[in-house]
């Protein structure tokens, strides 16, 4: 098989749901399109799709990742195009059928497929550690573990870790999701140098938590394509960390008078 | 100012809190397996002529990705019969 070896198969990760990894790759996988990037986005949670819905593509799906596993259709027929952005393409889930169907050997296969076309392959993990978690790790060449301050997510992550190296996945990145300053500054939400701290592994990007994503999964158009986001900003500039540029992290303090004069007075 | 305590922020608990439960989990232990380790001890210090005089503290504590397992056991000399 042809391999285009600078191809890259990143799985986005976190083992405990709803942190945000389904918003966080349609937003990078899109932020890598606009960078010049052929990207193609693989939805492996079967069953429970959503990465169609965050992209608005979820009317234009004919086939799906098990139709090609299973022979139905072939794997050019089953991508759907970006129709803004061309370079950038889904295979989409099964929505009818179970992840116990497909195998890490069938999804990995499917994958090597698409690294002839693509420079960047994203896999959207879907929340756990079972079938559906050893199916989206397989093919991967490195990961990227999104998780928000809280303990829960943070414990969950720190097994994943341990999972992702015991099948020798070691290149493993960190996203801080939902980050609200304002609380870390009250002391009431762990800080990102804190999470970073005992999960020891590199940081990747910090992404504040921001109204505008709940807006972006209705309107089926990612958050990074909104010029007012916060959110939007730190996932383009975790796009561009990806690729290997240097990019400093955004400051998402903006202390206000109100606070200041609060922090003054401790009473804040 | 103004005579108020600052209370302690709550995320500093839950960082020592989130210390705690990663180390259980890094180390895979359980109060019964802490039991256990307690009791050995008490035989250790019995070997190396040492009577336990108090409560046998056996706490895991994380740092980085390691997990260290901290023992306070209050001892003293045996006594010669």
């Amino acid at each position: 098989m042809c391999m285009n070896h600078n191809s890259v198969a990143i799985t986005v990760t976190s083992g405990k749901g709803g942190v945000g990894k389904t918003t966080t790759v349609a937003s990078v996988g899109l932020g890598l399109a606009q960078l010049g990037y052929k990207v193609c986005l693989v939805d492996t949670d079967i069953g429970l799709r959503k990465l169609d819905l965050m992209l608005g593509l979820e009317n234009r799906i004919v086939y799906d990742i098990v139709d090609v596993i299973e022979g139905v259709s072939k794997l050019r027929q089953s991508l759907v195009r970006h129709k803004e952005y061309p370079d950038l393409a889904l295979l989409p889930a099964a929505q009818t059928r179970y992840k116990e169907e497909v195998s890490p050997s069938q999804i990995k296969q499917v994958v090597d497929e698409l690294r002839q076309e693509f420079d960047y392959i994203l896999i959207d993990s879907p929340a756990g550690i079972e079938g559906g978690f050893r199916n989206a790790i397989a093919p991967a060449d490195r990961a990227i573990l999104v998780v928000n301050p809280e303990i829960p997510s943070v414990r969950d992550s720190d097994r994943v870790i341990g999972l992702l190296e015991s099948a020798n996945l070691t290149k493993i990145d960190l996203v801080v999701n939902r980050v609200q300053p304002g609380m870390v500054r009250d002391g009431d939400m762990l800080s990102v140098e804190r999470v970073q701290s005992h999960l020891a592994i590199n940081l990747l990007g910090v992404v504040p938590e921001d109204k505008r994503i709940i807006r972006s999964s209705n309107t089926g158009e990612p958050v990074i394509l909104d010029s007012k986001s916060l959110a939007g900003k730190a996932f383009s500039n975790i796009a561009r960390r990806l690729t290997g540029e240097e990019v400093p992290f955004l400051d998402l303090e903006s202390p206000t008078l109100i606070n200041r004069i609060k922090r003054l007075f401790h009473i804040a | 100012m103004f005579g108020r305590e600052k209370e302690e922020p709550t995320a500093t608990k839950a960082d020592d809190r989130l210390a705690l439960v990663l180390s259980y989990q890094r180390s895979d232990i359980d109060e019964r397996k802490i039991k256990l380790f307690q009791e050995r001890l008490v035989q250790l210090c019995d070997e190396f002529g040492y009577d336990v005089v108090g409560q046998i503290t056996v706490i895991p504590q994380s740092k980085e990705r390691t997990t260290i397992i901290n023992a306070s056991i209050p001892v003293k000399l045996k006594e010669p019969i």
